[in-house]
């Protein structure tokens, strides 16, 4: 009926045939968590880096490499550990005694996506090796500047910080992911499904044959489309009172940055495509607002001592604001 | 090789331990000298003794200087009633002075969390702190709006898109006047939409909401042809309702 009313202005076409490409190959694999895809498919339309948080055995890995099967391009691995150097991931001048001159040896940083398994478990120090290339996509190493190539999808998993050999990643950093998603454990019929699954010996057959669906040159093009849609005015300032709000929330020892203002807009314009509009709602802008903030933010310590979890304080913000309608 | 160090290692031991004799066969008895110097006894000032005593400063017994007050008579009754009461039980003593420190223990954590802003209650509950969100004032009180006239007068300046949105807005005061859904300004629409149980109402209002969604958000344009479709559309969902 709304088609009769109103013509589709952008053609939306490609992108959903992409969107949807990427959903049933993930679902040959992936049990449920519906969200959690949702989430990630925005974050690559969106241009921004996702932290995939979940304790141990809940597919944050599995979920990530999938993803990135699913796009042929460059892709890379990198466990973090405890003793890793920056020099690890960035690269490395070597001496070349055949030249007499120092050759830069590029590290696994080098790529398109770059899956960061267990990030967490590297010291500050390695994590701010981190920091240039998340944010302006290029590395400066003795004094020479290294672009990335596009696209640069860094996707990152973590146990929560309170297991064992974890370390809290900078605010820097967790500034620099888009989302923070956090994988939930399967309720009682998906588990099912999956020992199912695997009990007939699928999911490891399946995993070899997965292809990709998506070219860098796609990814590319459809940012460049998610990019354009439109936001009304009264949802930027719908948002900039979001986030102001987090920063004088009493809950709250750090509120939400300018950089998280620019993310929900990107994030919800990446949602609204996947939803099949070129335009965003409120709707779009509340569903990303916990998976944007809830790493930014910081709670007060007598709030988290009372168990307050991010994800409520960001309930409370969004309540105390009014819808633009 | 290892013999000769053997007889090294006791030649050394043998040494030491001679010499250490030697020194001992050497020391003369002490003799003790007595103290023959005279001995002056000093006494205590009596007088400066009993201002001190007079002083209840000084007073580290506890006990009543002078005649007490009917302030501290009442307390050394109601001390004296609470010690007899737990002097019927064995040890009670004890039992008091821990009930005491326990308490006053608990008092000065009270104190120390709620200057802290924790309210100690939940935490012993375990539960999180629920906030009562004190609401902004919606600009505009969709129970407050005479709908009809703003419809007309936005349809008269052919000013389709105002009027779609007080149709949507009339819509949801509709709903929330019949109880369908609870009207608060920081719902979105799918949340009204999600309050609904009816499946054709879900079905009608979830198309109403994307034409609202497309004109006002979307910023789609919308003439009057346009316009009459939507409205019928919100004619037919109030013939829904019940």
């Amino acid at each position: 009926m709304e088609d009769e009313i109103f013509e589709q202005r952008t053609d939306l076409g490609k992108l959903n045939t992409a969107v949807e490409q990427i959903k049933a190959t993930l679902a040959k694999i992936i049990v449920g968590q519906q969200g959690s895809i949702d989430l990630l498919i925005a974050g690559i339309l969106a241009d921004g880096h996702i932290l995939i948080e979940g304790v141990p055995g809940v597919a944050k890995t599995l979920t990530a490499k999938l993803i990135a099967k699913s796009i042929e391009a460059k892709y890379s691995r990198i466990q973090f550990t405890p003793d890793l150097m920056p020099s690890d991931i960035l690269g490395t001048s070597v001496f070349n005694p055949k030249t007499t001159e120092f050759e830069f040896k590029s590290g696994p940083i080098f790529g398109n996506i770059i899956l960061i398994d267990e990030i967490n478990r590297a010291p500050a120090k390695t994590q701010s090796a981190l920091f240039e290339v998340m944010e302006e996509r290029q590395l400066t190493i003795d004094g020479q500047t290294y672009k990335m190539e596009e696209p640069f999808i860094v996707l990152a998993t973590q146990n929560p910080v309170e297991h064992e050999g974890t370390y809290r990643l900078p605010e820097a950093q967790l500034d620099r992911f888009l989302f923070k998603i956090e994988i939930q454990y399967p309720t009682l019929d998906e588990e099912i499904a999956i020992i199912t699954q695997q009990h007939q010996q699928k999911t490891s057959d399946q995993l070899s044959h997965i292809s990709p669906v998506l070219s860098v040159q796609d990814i590319v093009s459809l940012r460049q489309q998610v990019k354009g849609f439109h936001v009304e005015d009264k949802l930027l300032a719908y948002t900039a009172k979001i986030i102001h709000e987090s920063r004088n929330n009493k809950s709250l020892y750090l509120g939400g940055s300018p950089r998280a203002s620019l993310a929900i807009i990107n994030a919800a314009k990446a949602l609204a495509a996947i939803k099949g509009r070129d335009f965003v709602t409120p709707d779009d802008i509340t569903h990303v607002a916990a998976p944007v903030l809830r790493h930014r933010i910081m709670l007060t310590p007598d709030k988290e001592m009372e168990g307050v979890t991010p994800d409520d304080v960001i309930a409370q913000i969004i309540q105390k604001i009014e819808v633009p309608r | 090789m290892q013999r000769l160090s053997i007889i090294f290692f006791t030649l050394i031991i043998t040494f030491f331990l001679l010499s250490n004799a030697f020194a001992a066969s050497k020391k003369t008895p002490l003799k003790l000298h007595p103290d023959t110097s005279k001995i002056e006894v000093k006494h205590f000032n009596k007088q400066a003794l009993d201002k001190y005593k007079a002083d209840k400063d000084f007073n580290y017994n506890g006990e009543a200087i002078g005649k007490p007050s009917l302030w501290e008579v009442f307390w050394s009754w109601l001390w004296h009633k609470i010690s007899g009461l737990f002097n019927r039980i064995p040890y009670s003593g004890d039992i008091l002075e821990y009930l005491f420190i326990g308490l006053s223990v608990a008092f000065l954590a009270y104190i120390i969390f709620k200057s802290l802003g924790i309210d100690p209650i939940r935490l012993w509950r375990g539960e999180a702190k629920k906030v009562n969100i004190p609401y902004s004032e919606s600009l505009e009180n969709i129970h407050e709006i005479n709908f009809d006239e703003e419809i007309e007068r936005a349809v008269a300046q052919h000013n389709y898109r105002i009027a779609v949105r007080l149709l949507y807005l009339r819509c949801l005061k509709q709903l929330s006047d019949k109880d369908l859904i609870k009207w608060q300004i920081d719902k979105t629409n799918s949340a009204y939409l999600y309050e609904l149980t009816n499946p054709e109402q879900v079905q009608t209002f979830g198309l109403l909401t994307r034409q609202f969604e497309y004109v006002w958000y979307g910023n789609f344009s919308i003439n009057k042809q346009a316009f009459t479709n939507i409205d019928l559309l919100f004619q037919n969902f109030k013939k829904q309702l019940p």
